[in-house]
């Protein structure tokens, strides 16, 4: 497999995570999404490491992996602690920062 | 040795100031001896400086400032006896309020405040050009207005302190105008090459200024001399700006003191002497500060007559003895020239002893029987023997009783300081009429000299003898408080007799400075007998009509002092000068035109049309559309982050970066 293969199925995983953030309401998929767009640079990153024979890119990508984590496990407690207040994480709903 | 220290003289009491500002708490005493202490520095650099320069000397130090400005010092006769006159004068009265001023919780304040203003006063004297002058000036109206108002909580007293600040301003105004266009007609002189400045000489150095005068038109010169006058009016109390002078008795006496004798209202005379040159080539500004001073000095004695509280007679004293000194600078200097500025700065030193002097005479009967008011006072003599004898020492000095020997062919008169001094400008009036025939300044000083005589002597009589009129337990002052009277009783007995010599030495001040002045012709001709007699007798004449009247009570006055007496009801209410500067000019003028249309134009127009209706409605509507913008929906922002960015990629593969 070419690295064209791997750069492609990566701006794929993106294009898909931007548009479920854009189009999705649950704040549990949003999420998700972010995740994908996420895991989809750390994609580019081992691809570009492995055909380059330089490890910094795997390095890089296992820091962004535990961020990744860090931030899902704040994310979703926020989410938690959403639907305790308010019964819902739609997030049409949640919107008293509008004017 | 002591030259070289000049700058001293004023960064001294600079520092006393400081120190005294924010440590005074601390300091002994108040914080009383700093200021002491750096003013009788001043004082021993100045004599030092004076030993040093006499007879023919000058120092003069400079160094550039801002576009051909500079800041220096010089100290020529002139400055160097006014040097010595502040600086001692000062020392005395700071002395004298560790007494005074012993029971006033603000002690720091005060002696700090007395402190910048003695160094701002010794400024303006050392001063070396006009702009350095203006801002020393400033800084003394400053002081002025600081400890007028020095009792804040009356409210009295802060409204003294403001009038005095808004009056002074007025000619303040006059003098800057006139420094402006003293510059603009000095760099035209100097561009049109009519005139070069010396090598390392500013544009407004006074002996720039003096050496100038040949090369600017004479109605120019006339302006610019008219407003440095205005400036001087202002300062000096003069008419019609006389009016916060009274009103500035609100303050401690010792500031009133200070005021009066060494630290402000000279500085008015001050200004008229130090560019005398320019006023003798503009004959016209002349004979309007002569008629002015001489118009004073008539008007303020007549206000002095009537007033119950003591330092307001002084006060009116004050103003009357200023007069005397503009009109010795203005009708002497038409009839003799140069000489005037020694008559005149001779009277300005021999009244600085003698109203201090009166000023701490009067403080000490305030301190002593609480009041201010002299119908409650009386038979003060038999307690407070020091304070009444240096007073009424001061009071002979003010009428300027003496006998003139010399012109029995005896080499020496006998007087008190102000006999010497007070008929030397008596006698210029009266030369300066009999070159002209034009008498009015003549009659004015005398008739105020006979009035000064009269109301020195009341003031005496009513304070000091007859019985009791109120109930007090009046006691002699400490010897902190009596001590500097006594040195300046003695001053104010025998200062008269150094006056050959004074006018020898400041007389050669504009010459030491290379500044030729226009000689005035006509001959010295001694004056008649009856002519050097006339003030003395008018002097004697005053002093028997007020023992007539206020010791043997001869003579009824009350039936004069009603308010049925129209005469007597224009005076008591001061020729109802205040009333026109607070209700006409302050409420009418001031509040209800200029404040109320300014209001109207700032409410109504800027506010209200303005304001409101143009920026205020377009801001508010804009807004109105605006927010929508913000949705509060995260996707919303999000997705116009991603079109952002994809916009940017698009711009850039497209730009082929």
């Amino acid at each position: 497999m070419s690295l064209y293969t791997y750069l492609l199925i990566a701006a794929i995983m993106f294009t898909v995570g931007a548009y479920g953030i854009i189009t999705q309401r649950s704040g549990i998929k949003i999420l998700m999404c972010i995740e994908l767009m996420l895991n989809s640079a750390n994609l580019n990153l081992v691809a570009f490491s492995s055909f380059n024979n330089n490890s910094t890119g795997q390095v890089f990508a296992l820091f962004s992996i535990a961020i990744a984590a860090a931030e899902a496990a704040i994310g979703f407690a926020i989410l938690v602690a959403l639907f305790r207040v308010r019964d819902t994480i739609n997030l049409d709903n949640i919107n008293i920062l509008r004017w | 040795m002591f030259g070289d220290y000049a700058a001293l003289i004023v960064l001294l009491p600079v520092l006393a100031f400081v120190l005294t500002l924010f440590l005074g708490k601390k300091l002994y005493s108040g914080g009383a001896l700093l200021p002491i202490a750096a003013i009788a520095g001043s004082f021993i650099i100045s004599f030092g400086t004076f030993l040093e320069i006499y007879p023919d000397k000058t120092i003069q130090q400079s160094l550039s400032w801002f576009a051909g400005m500079n800041i220096g010092i010089l100290i020529d006769p002139l400055a160097v006896v006014m040097l010595m006159m502040v600086s001692f004068v000062s020392l005395l009265i700071h002395i004298y309020a560790v007494g005074y001023m012993a029971h006033d919780p603000a002690k720091p304040r005060y002696f700090a405040e007395t402190s910048l203003f003695t160094a701002a006063m010794l400024g303006v004297i050392l001063s070396d050009n006009i702009l350095q002058f203006f801002i020393a000036w400033e800084l003394v109206g400053l002081c002025s207005y600081l400890l007028i108002g020095f009792w804040y909580h009356k409210p009295s007293a802060a409204a003294a302190a403001k009038k005095a600040f808004l009056v002074t301003r007025v000619g303040d105004v006059l003098f800057l105008a006139g420094i402006v266009l003293l510059y603009f007609n000095m760099s035209e002189v100097v561009s049109s090459r009519a005139f070069s400045l010396e090598p390392g000489s500013f544009i407004l150095q006074f002996k720039s200024m003096f050496a100038a005068i040949p090369h600017i038109p004479p109605g120019q010169l006339t302006l610019i001399t008219l407003l440095f006058f205005g400036g001087a009016v202002g300062k000096s109390g003069q008419f019609p700006l006389h009016g916060w002078l009274p009103d500035a008795m609100e303050g401690p006496t010792t500031v009133s003191a200070l005021i009066h004798a060494a630290t402000m209202v000279t500085a008015g005379v001050y200004l008229v002497a130090r560019t005398f040159p320019m006023f003798v080539a503009a004959p016209n500004s002349l004979l309007v500060v002569a008629y002015i001073g001489g118009f004073t000095a008539l008007f303020a004695a007549t206000m002095g007559l009537v007033m119950n509280d003591i330092k307001r007679v002084l006060a009116y004293s004050t103003v009357s003895q200023l007069g005397y000194m503009m009109l010795g600078l203005g009708a002497a200097g038409m009839a003799i020239g140069a000489g005037a500025v020694g008559i005149s700065m001779f009277h300005l030193i021999s009244h600085a002893f003698f109203k201090a002097l009166m000023f701490l005479c009067a403080g000490s009967v305030i301190h002593a029987v609480g009041t201010n008011d002299i119908r409650e006072m009386g038979g003060l003599f038999g307690k407070m023997k020091i304070t009444a004898i240096t007073m009424i020492i001061a009071a002979l000095a003010l009428a300027g009783i003496g006998i003139p020997l010399v012109n029995f062919g005896i080499p020496f008169s006998i007087g008190t300081s102000g006999f010497f001094s007070k008929d030397a400008i008596i006698e210029g009036a009266f030369a300066y009429g009999e070159q002209t025939g034009d008498l009015i300044p003549y009659v004015f000083a005398i008739l105020a000299a006979l009035l000064t005589s009269i109301y020195i002597f009341r003031l005496w009589f009513m304070t000091f003898t007859g019985t009791p009129r109120s109930e007090r337990h009046a006691h002699e002052s400490p010897n902190v408080m009596t001590r500097p009277l006594i040195i300046l009783a003695v001053f104010a007995l025998f200062f008269g007799y150094t006056q050959s010599g004074f006018y020898g030495y400041v007389d050669k001040n504009f010459e030491l400075m290379g500044v030729e002045m226009a000689v005035h012709e006509g001959e010295a001709v001694p004056p008649s007998i009856i002519i050097v007699f006339m003030p003395v007798i008018v002097g004697v004449l005053g002093f028997l009509i007020s023992y007539y009247i206020y010791y043997q009570r001869k003579l009824d006055v009350s039936k004069f002092i009603t308010s049925e007496n129209p005469v007597y009801k224009l005076l008591i209410n001061r020729y109802y000068e205040p009333k026109l500067a607070s209700d006409i000019i302050g409420v009418k003028l001031t509040h209800n035109v200029v404040a109320q249309s300014g209001e109207f134009v700032d409410r109504k127009i800027i506010d209200g049309l303005i304001i409101d209706n143009i920026i205020g409605r377009t801001a508010f509507k804009l807004g109105e559309v605006m927010r929508r913008l913000q949705t509060g929906v995260v996707q919303n922002y999000a997705a116009v982050i991603i079109l952002g960015i994809g916009l940017l990629v698009i711009l850039l593969m497209l730009g082929g970066v």
